[in-house]
């Protein structure tokens, strides 16, 4: 069966892309294996079938990213919050491999394992009922948020201008930014459901365009993204 | 994890290949129909013949026959070697030539054609020019960076295109306009139409043998970092997850739905469907490892192998059969494409349902339902597993081969009590589920009766609703059922629906009657008598009156009462007889008759004295209790009383003769007024009760519907026995005074000016007086106003009537009556009020055929 859209999930290694889809995906949270490769799902979503492609954060699999994204309608951006190297990453390594996707992609940010910081608040979506408590309350196992809300909001602000997106047409940084927790459930489900919301439109147009989910290579005006220069 | 997908078997053995010369080794391989071609390494091709045995099951399902042993010129070793059957021609790379063979002697054609410097090449399986006479071939040139494109044909090579690439090609393979490139560190799509290129991923040649393959139609697999083995479409994309090979694969090849690889010690199957590794085969030495036409084919250097896949239902039964449900049926979804429609559907249903059983043996019932749903199994395969559900007289047979592996539910749950309730809990949600669908066309019966069984065994409610709404249980299997079951309630309703009314009635009435036992209805009784009402059967109603009578009086009678309304239209119930039965009952029969006097209005003198007898001979009865009934005197007095003044059917001497004697006065005064004694009913009413308020009633309910007259002669009546008493009693007077003021309109005042005392203020009779004179007035005015109305309407008609005489009416010969269309000859005739002039008897008979037509007969005339 082939899918009417494609929705990516990118970031570095251990961010929790796994666990996150198979949180929303599997209503669980288990330990993964380190992703080899990548992996999809498909979801009914209304009419349409939306693929979901998790993949290998693994330097090793770096070149792989740009196929995956390749057609892409939608591409979430993740990162660790207590992890600043992670959202490095995002800017370094994985915002270039979204130059193939589909031109009118949505760009999500989402910083994943809220749960194991102080300032998260509990989670009235979780579905885990037995939240773990520390066993001796004098340590405490939260440890400090590294990137805040404030800090995916100014990537994403930078993800249109590398995009050379005008502000005014993108969706608001403030409703593309997510925090998520695929240990407790929070906030995963929002995140996947805005995402469909957003990209049935794409799909619809791309169907009525009757285009294929690529960038023509024979037709290299109308990707004005492309950096390419191969056009005779 | 494990399937067995293939099997490994030896085609060519190094003996018969070569003999006794070790050093030589087999370098390719080609397959085309029956043909096998071996190339070695020092530039020799054997030719085998492949021949396919039918039945399956013999250890090496084909048989291999050497053909040719063919030395090249050259003693190099043989590149690659191709088919093209088309054009019965082998293609054969050596010393970086392209030499065109006959297929079958293997001779080189006699022109020679050639292609020169090719360093590999590859054929399209898929070209877009669609000549038949051709084939497109694809080579790497020993030119640096460099790929040509030839049409071979027959006997002439030609080349189409040549084209460099940024960096040295190392792999290939063609689909269509499409080459896929393993370049030295990159893997790219190449449209040798366009030119345009889609770098895909990079990799590094150095490190790895690249692997290039086609797949199908504008897809192909690489072999990418980590061992992946990476899918991508001609745009780029990749459509399916990767499958996960070791990091040194060397070769791969594709058996739907299987990805099958070659690395140093292994073959490994993974299926496209999942990605999942379904297999793995050990083999050692492998350096070739190809599929010709979905023949998969594994070479050492020494020896060729050819991988067997097992059929396809063999793999999906053998996953059914460890309970790999889903992989199971995506591997059978899988093969969709492959299969005939027709030929699919029945397998992909049967491993649905054998799938089905499965999750229903581990209690899966949610699964379960939805592959039995959707697989339209034929329930009672899964009834079946229940012992005794089954009606005897079923002739299911279960499917062959069994669907599942149990013999009955005991087996399944192991005698375990909480399973087997859960899987009886499913089956009833199952079958009533069902029951209303195509599913259960052709066994409704056998659904039925096993829903009821359920049901009854479980005590589950909805076993009545089974049994009042429309149902297939079959009767003798359900009868003995539920009897084993103490269900008698419902046994009745099976007796019931199965026309066998008595039946249900005798065990219901034994259950009443604490013969047999069953608590299912509390309320049994009123249940039998609503039963009993609207039965049909009036013998049985007959039969079980008197039971009925005697358990409840009240409620019993309503089998006379609250028949249903045909059946009291018909009065299939003799009033006689039912009064007869009901003697013994009297509370019973005063219902009846109260049903037939007052309810259905039945205008018979004996049933309305029958009935005012009996409230009386109660009154009297009651009374004789002294106080202690009060309350159930008045309301029987009230109902006595009520029918003494509404009906006029009753024999009021007879009553009257009762009730005299009695102290029943007001009773009295209303047969009085019966008979029109009215000074005797108000001489009770006033001198004896003193009740002024009940006689001024009285007068106005003998009035009623009588007219104002006979209004008058009562209230009259009424005044002289207040006023023409010997004794003069203030307290009569005070009635009378308050009587004429209160009904001033009842009277009339010259009258009773004449009748009052002369002693009386104007004061006192000050309303009366005025309320006479305004009456008065009143009604001299209204008279007024009638007369002049009828004067002015008189008016009206004489006004009409010299209008209609103002023209004269014309008679000639010529004119004719527009009724029977015949001239006129008498000067008699008749005129309407439209001008239209007929005969006279014509218009006579007119008036006779039509009385409704009013203005014909208006006016007439005479000239
Ligand atoms: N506390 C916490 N741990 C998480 C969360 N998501 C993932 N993890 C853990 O982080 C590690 C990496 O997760 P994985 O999903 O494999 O990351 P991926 O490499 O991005 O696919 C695993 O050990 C997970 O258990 C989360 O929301 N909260
Ligand atoms: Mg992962």
């Amino acid at each position: 069966m082939k899918p009417d859209g494609k929705v990516v999930l990118l970031g570095d290694m251990n961010v929790g892309k796994t666990s996150l889809l198979h949180r929303y995906m599997e209503r669980r949270f288990q330990d993964t294996v380190s992703t080899v490769g990548g992996a999809f799902y498909l979801k009914q979503w209304g009419p349409h079938n939306i693929s979901i492609w998790d993949t290998a954060g693994r330097e090793q699999f770096h070149g792989l990213g740009s196929m995956y994204c390749r057609g892409a309608a939608a591409v979430i951006l993740t990162y660790d919050v207590t992890n600043l190297q992670s959202m490095v990453e995002l800017e370094d390594r994985f915002l270039a491999l979204t130059d193939s996707a589909s031109p009118d992609c949505l760009f999500i940010v989402a910083g994943n394992k809220v749960d194991l910081t102080d300032a998260c608040a509990f989670l009235p979506e979780s579905e885990d009922k037995q939240i773990e408590k520390p066993p001796n309350s004098f340590i405490s196992t939260k440890v400090k948020k590294q990137v805040h809300v404030n800090d995916a909001i100014a990537f994403y602000r930078k993800i249109l201008k590398y995009k050379m997106l005008d502000e005014v047409n993108a969706p608001a940084a403030e409703k593309m930014c997510f925090e998520t927790s695929a240990k407790t459930g929070y906030n995963v489900d929002h995140l996947f459901e805005t995402i469909f919301e957003m990209v049935v439109p794409v799909i619809l147009q791309q169907k009525a365009e009757g285009l294929p989910q690529t960038v023509d290579l024979n037709n290299c005006k109308t990707a004005k993204n492309t950096h390419s220069g191969c056009c005779r | 994890m494990s399937v067995k997908a293939f099997k490994l078997v030896p085609a060519v053995e190094w003996e018969i290949l070569m003999g006794d010369r070790p050093r030589i080794n087999i370098e390719c391989v080609e397959c085309c129909g029956r043909n096998l071609y071996i190339g070695t390494s020092e530039g020799s091709i054997c030719h085998f013949l492949l021949e396919e045995k039918n039945s399956p099951s013999e250890k090496t399902p084909f048989s291999i026959s050497k053909q040719l042993h063919k030395y090249l010129s050259v003693r190099k070793a043989v590149g690659e070697l191709k088919a093209a059957s088309a054009l019965n021609r082998l293609l054969v790379l050596c010393d970086n030539t392209i030499t065109l063979m006959n297929m079958i002697n293997l001779e080189p054609i006699p022109t020679g054609a050639r292609i020169k410097g090719a360093l590999m090449f590859t054929l399209n399986e898929n070209p877009v020019n669609g000549d038949p006479f051709c084939v497109e071939v694809c080579i790497v040139s020993v030119k640096r960076r460099t790929i040509q494109i030839y049409l071979v044909y027959e006997d002439k090579v030609q080349i189409v295109k040549e084209f460099s690439t940024r960096e040295q090609p190392c792999a290939v393979a063609v689909d269509g306009h499409y080459l896929c490139l393993a370049l030295t560190t990159q893997y790219i799509i190449l449209n040798y139409n366009t030119g345009a290129s889609q770098d895909l991923f990079p990799y590094s040649s150095e490190e790895r043998r690249p692997i290039v393959k086609r797949i199908g139609r504008e897809e192909f697999l690489l072999a990418g970092p980590g061992g992946l083995g990476m899918f991508a479409t001609v745009d780029g994309i990749s459509q399916r997850a990767p499958v996960h090979w070791s990091e040194n694969v060397i070769g791969a090849a594709l058996c739907f739905p299987y990805v099958v690889a070659l690395d140093e010690e292994f073959i490994t199957v993974h299926s496209m469907l999942d990605q999942q590794q379904k297999q793995t085969l050990p083999f050692k030495d492998g350096h070739i490892l190809q599929d010709f036409e979905g023949k998969v084919i594994v070479a050492t250097t020494k020896g060729v192998y050819i991988l067997v896949p097992l059929p396809l239902e063999r793999q999906i039964q053998d996953l059914l059969a460890s309970r790999r449900v889903e992989e199971a049926l995506v591997l059978a979804k899988g093969a969709e494409r492959n299969i005939p429609k027709e030929k699919f559907q029945t397998m992909y249903k049967r491993i649905l349902q054998q799938a089905g059983f499965i999750q229903f043996g581990q209690l899966q019932f949610l699964e379960a339902k939805e592959l039995f749903r959707s697989s339209q199994l034929d329930v009672r395969e899964l009834i079946s597993l229940y012992p005794l559900l089954l009606p005897t007289s079923s002739s299911f047979m279960r499917s062959h081969p069994p669907l599942h592996e149990y013999a009955d539910l005991n087996q399944l749950t192991q005698g375990d009590q909480e399973k087997m309730i859960k899987c009886k809990q499913f089956l009833m949600s199952y079958l009533s589920e069902v029951r209303s669908t195509d599913v259960a066309n052709g066994c409704k019966e056998d659904i039925d009766t096993a829903l009821l069984k359920l049901y009854a065994e479980s005590n589950h409610e909805s076993l009545l609703d089974l049994l009042v709404s429309e149902n297939s249980c079959l009767f003798a299997d359900s009868a003995a059922w539920l009897e084993k079951h103490k269900k008698f309630f419902a046994l009745g309703l099976l007796y019931h629906s199965n026309g066998q009314d008595a039946a249900a009635l005798q065990l219901w009435v034994q259950i009443v009657n604490g013969d047999i036992q069953d608590s299912t209805r509390t309320d049994l009784y009123d249940y039998i008598v609503d039963f009993l009402t609207s039965c049909s059967d009036h013998e049985l109603v007959w039969k079980y009156a008197e039971w009925i009578l005697e358990q409840s009086e009240e409620v019993g009678v309503y089998i006379f009462t609250k028949r249903p309304l045909e059946d009291q239209e018909k009065n299939s119930f003799n009033p006689d007889d039912v009064i007869r039965c009901l003697k013994k009952y009297p509370v019973s029969l005063v219902k009846y008759l109260e049903h037939l006097v007052l309810e259905k209005r039945i205008k018979k003198e004996k049933y309305h004295t029958h009935l005012a007898v009996l409230y009386l001979n109660e009154v009297l009865r009651l009374k004789s209790l002294g106080m202690e009934r009060q309350e159930k005197l008045t309301e029987t007095q009230a109902k006595l009383r009520n029918l003494l003044k509404r009906s006029d059917l009753y024999r009021v001497h007879f009553i009257i003769d009762k009730v005299a004697g009695t102290d029943l006065h007001t009773e009295c005064a209303i047969l009085y007024g019966k008979l029109e004694e009215h000074d005797k009913a108000l001489h009770i009413l006033v001198h004896e009760l003193k009740d002024f308020s009940a006689a001024e009633d009285y007068c106005l309910w003998n009035s009623e519907s009588k007219g104002l007259p006979y209004r008058r002669k009562l209230f009259h009546m009424l005044l002289s026995a207040y006023l023409n008493s010997s004794t003069s009693n203030p307290e009569l007077n005070m009635a009378a005074v308050d009587l004429l003021n209160n009904h001033a309109a009842e009277f009339d005042a010259a009258w009773v000016l004449q009748l009052i005392p002369a002693s009386w203020s104007v004061q006192l009779v000050s309303s009366f007086l005025m309320g006479a004179m305004r009456e008065g007035l009143h009604s001299q005015r209204m008279t007024e106003i009638a007369l002049s109305l009828a004067k002015a309407e008189n008016l009206i008609y004489k006004h009409e009537k010299v209008k209609l005489k103002e023209s004269p009416v014309l008679l000639s010969d010529r004119k004719l009556c527009q009724v029977c269309q015949k001239p006129f000859c008498e000067p008699a005739f008749v005129r309407y009020p439209n001008d239209t002039v007929v005969h006279t008897h014509c218009a006579a008979k007119r008036l006779v055929n039509s009385n409704t037509n009013h203005h014909l007969s208006s006016s007439s005339g005479r000239t």
